[in-house]
């Protein structure tokens, strides 16, 4: 670790310079029981709830339960040197984390401390991890489109910036590619990503930021990692962390994107956490209030008017609204929607991307199923060009999956089924996408439109990934003005429109697929 | 699981009740106390604690060892212990009833940690401005502890006062390193 002793100097010295030496009355009480992680303490009658306890040995916890005679509390960290008799005393504060800018592009842990090795963070500021949601008065509709440069996404299932969007589906359906192909996509679209990896392997966790390395995400991404090896106590805290990081942008007027990968460790971390601590346990053992720890982080995430930015910031940043867009991940098990934490997400979210295993193992991925996944308010976000040449893709794939059933049984077919059946197959087809490598709003404009105006009929379905990959390169090539300018305008007007479909079918006279 | 003191408070608030209403409070402080001390004998600690102890035996043994120290009332309150199977909780009772006491006669118990002895001056000094600041009587316990290097600490209840270069220091260490 390099450091520079002028920087350590001059930190000291501000250090000690805003020490000050006063001798305040605190509340201290004695370690009764120290059992896996959980700290049973007598005495400390002012201790509020969430508050920092301090143990010997600058370790820290969290009290949780506040009972008559005693205070639960969960440590952060290490707990083997805590004995019993041991001195705690009350620290008045709530758990903070650094915030800012200076966290773009460093991967730390649950309370902010750098895990990368790249020295210390540095950050100016630190803020609270549990804050109130901003109130219906501060907030604004979704009006701005969030790109993840996913074709089945963004033209099926569109993500407004400040929309909580799940992605649900069994393990090894992709969650997380989803996911990480959003983060890569945002790049120079204003947008700072937080990745909160939470109980994951912490080799899954170094390939993702790998991956966000090679693909030059990390240049806008933070990366919040509570692995499965920390503590429950870390895991669980984990998302709030992220999310206070991510605030800090929304409330400055920018816009921010955050994954929690995944909510349902982050519940399980919180069971095993209430179990410890004796709390009741209620439908498959999690605690009665595990519905609210999901929905008080979710509601964070928002889009905010110009008003709160101003008044934020006390007016150095006017006429801006923020956002914090979020994508929760959550496991399911053999497809099951309807257990418990599952449901609970489904239920506060604004919508969800579902992956299906059957899809995945089919070859069709992103394994998106176009029939139950929705997006209730990114419809009014949607790009316009993807909105006006996206509305057939739905369509297109619900009578396909219909008529599919059906199709089975039948041998000889009418003309007009038979071509809505190559239709959908073609569709799917279309939708299939590679990871790491997401559309632009022009090349996605162009895929759609070469689908819906059937230029795509009389290709063969096992080669219409390829026409669409040589057609982006002859577009970009040989019509670059053009490709530039429904990518600045985001729309189509009428004559781009003839002039796209003059191009495809001058592509389509090159015959180079 | 529920702490001994939260058992033990039912117990203590009975036993303060009826000694507030027969103005017995120094007799029970002296009985729970005489009790206490024959509960933490070893050999009565054993027998307390042996399951094959008939809890008929246990209650007549332990009223005898303590003999007409204990009142009617003192010796109902040995009863009721024994039939619930709390005699184990005793010391707790009796801790809970001396908070209680105290709360009552308006007193604090405040440990004073001082580097060097204090004079009986800046004591009474002491005292008297924090009883202004907790607004009960002080009564001071007074220690000498030179591992705090200067200055004082004083322990109200779970409240610490903190003056001590030692806890200074402590404080400097935990901000240069946060």
């Amino acid at each position: 670790m390099q450091l520079s002793t002028s920087e350590i100097s001059e930190l000291i010295k501000s250090r000690l310079e805003n020490f000050s030496v006063s001798s305040e009355a605190r509340t201290q009480g004695t370690v009764i029981s120290v059992t896996d992680g959980i700290v049973r303490i007598h005495g400390l009658s002012n201790v509020m709830s969430g508050e920092m306890i301090e143990f010997p040995g600058n370790t820290f916890g969290l009290a949780l339960n506040l009972e008559r005679d005693s205070v639960g509390a969960v440590v952060l960290g290490d707990y083997e040197h805590i004995t019993e008799g041991d001195i705690c005393k009350c620290t008045g504060r709530i758990l903070e984390v650094p915030v800012g800018p200076e966290l773009i592009g460093r991967v730390v842990n649950a309370l902010g401390q750098p895990i990368d090795g790249k020295g210390p963070v540095n950050a100016k500021m630190t803020d609270k991890i549990e804050k109130v949601a901003p109130g219906v008065i501060a907030r604004k509709s979704v009006s701005q489109p969030v790109q993840t440069g996913l074709k089945s996404v963004d033209s099926m299932v569109p993500v407004g910036r400040g929309q909580r969007e799940l992605i649900i589906g069994d393990r090894q359906t992709g969650k997380t590619a989803v996911a990480v192909d959003a983060i890569i996509n945002q790049k120079g679209q204003n947008m700072t990503c937080v990745y909160v990896a939470i109980g994951q392997k912490a080799s899954t966790i170094a390939n993702v930021v790998r991956k966000l390395e090679e693909n030059g995400a990390m240049a806008y991404t933070i990366v919040v990692a509570a692995a499965a090896s920390d503590s429950a106590a870390l895991q669980f805290l984990a998302p709030y962390a992220g999310c206070t990081m991510g605030e800090y942008f929304r409330d400055r007027g920018e816009d921010a994107l955050i994954v929690y990968d995944d909510l349902t460790k982050q519940a399980i971390a919180y069971r095993q956490i209430s179990l410890l601590l004796r709390r009741p346990p209620g439908r498959e053992a999690y605690p009665g209030d595990v519905f609210y720890i999901h929905s008080r982080l979710l509601e964070r995430a928002a889009r905010v008017n110009e008003e709160y930015v101003e008044k934020f910031t006390e007016g150095k940043i006017k006429g801006k609204t923020g956002s914090l867009t979020a994508l929760p991940v959550i496991e399911t098990a053999a497809g099951d929607v309807s257990a418990f934490v599952p449901t609970n997400v489904i239920s506060i979210t604004d919508g969800q991307i579902f992956l299906e295993t059957d899809l995945f193992n089919a070859g069709i991925r992103p394994a998106i199923n176009a029939g139950i996944s929705v997006s209730r308010v990114g419809g009014a976000a949607q790009t316009k060009v993807i909105k006006k040449l996206g509305g057939g893709v739905r369509l297109a794939l619900a009578q396909y999956r219909e008529l599919a059933a059906f199709a089975q049984f039948a041998s000889d077919l009418d003309e007009a089924t038979r071509k809505q059946l190559d239709r959908g197959r073609m569709f799917t087809e279309l939708m299939k996408q590679a990871q790491y490598s997401p559309l632009s709003v022009s090349n996605m404009a162009i895929s759609l439109l070469a689908a819906n105006k059937g230029y795509l009929d009389d290709v063969p379905t096992n080669k219409v990934l390829a026409f669409e990959s040589a057609l982006h390169g002859f577009m970009s090539s040989k019509y670059k003005k053009l490709m530039e300018g429904i990518e600045s305008s985001k729309d189509l007007s009428g004559d781009n429109e003839k002039a796209v479909e003059a191009a495809i079918q001058d592509f389509k006279a090159t015959n180079a697929y | 699981m529920a702490e001994i003191s939260t058992i033990a408070r039912p117990y203590a608030v009975a036993a303060f009740k009826l000694a507030k209403e027969q103005k017995a409070l120094a007799k029970w402080s002296e009985m729970l106390g005489f009790a206490t001390a024959v509960l933490s004998d070893a050999q009565m600690k054993a027998f307390v604690q042996d399951p094959n102890v008939v809890s008929s035996d246990l209650e007549a043994t332990f009223l005898k060892v303590c003999g007409d120290k204990l009142n009617t009332n003192g010796q109902n309150l040995i009863k009721t212990l024994v039939e619930y199977g709390r005699l184990s909780i005793l010391p707790a009772v009796t801790s809970a009833f001396e908070e209680l006491k105290a709360q009552d006669e308006g007193t604090l118990d405040a440990q004073i940690i001082a580097a060097a002895k204090p004079s009986a001056a800046e004591i009474k000094d002491l005292v008297k401005k924090l009883e202004a600041k907790f607004g009960k009587k002080i009564e001071a316990t007074v220690s000498v502890d030179e591992e705090i290097i200067g200055g004082i600490k004083i322990i109200v209840g779970d409240t610490v006062i903190d003056a001590s270069v030692k806890g200074q220091l402590q404080n400097l260490a935990y901000s240069l390193s946060a």
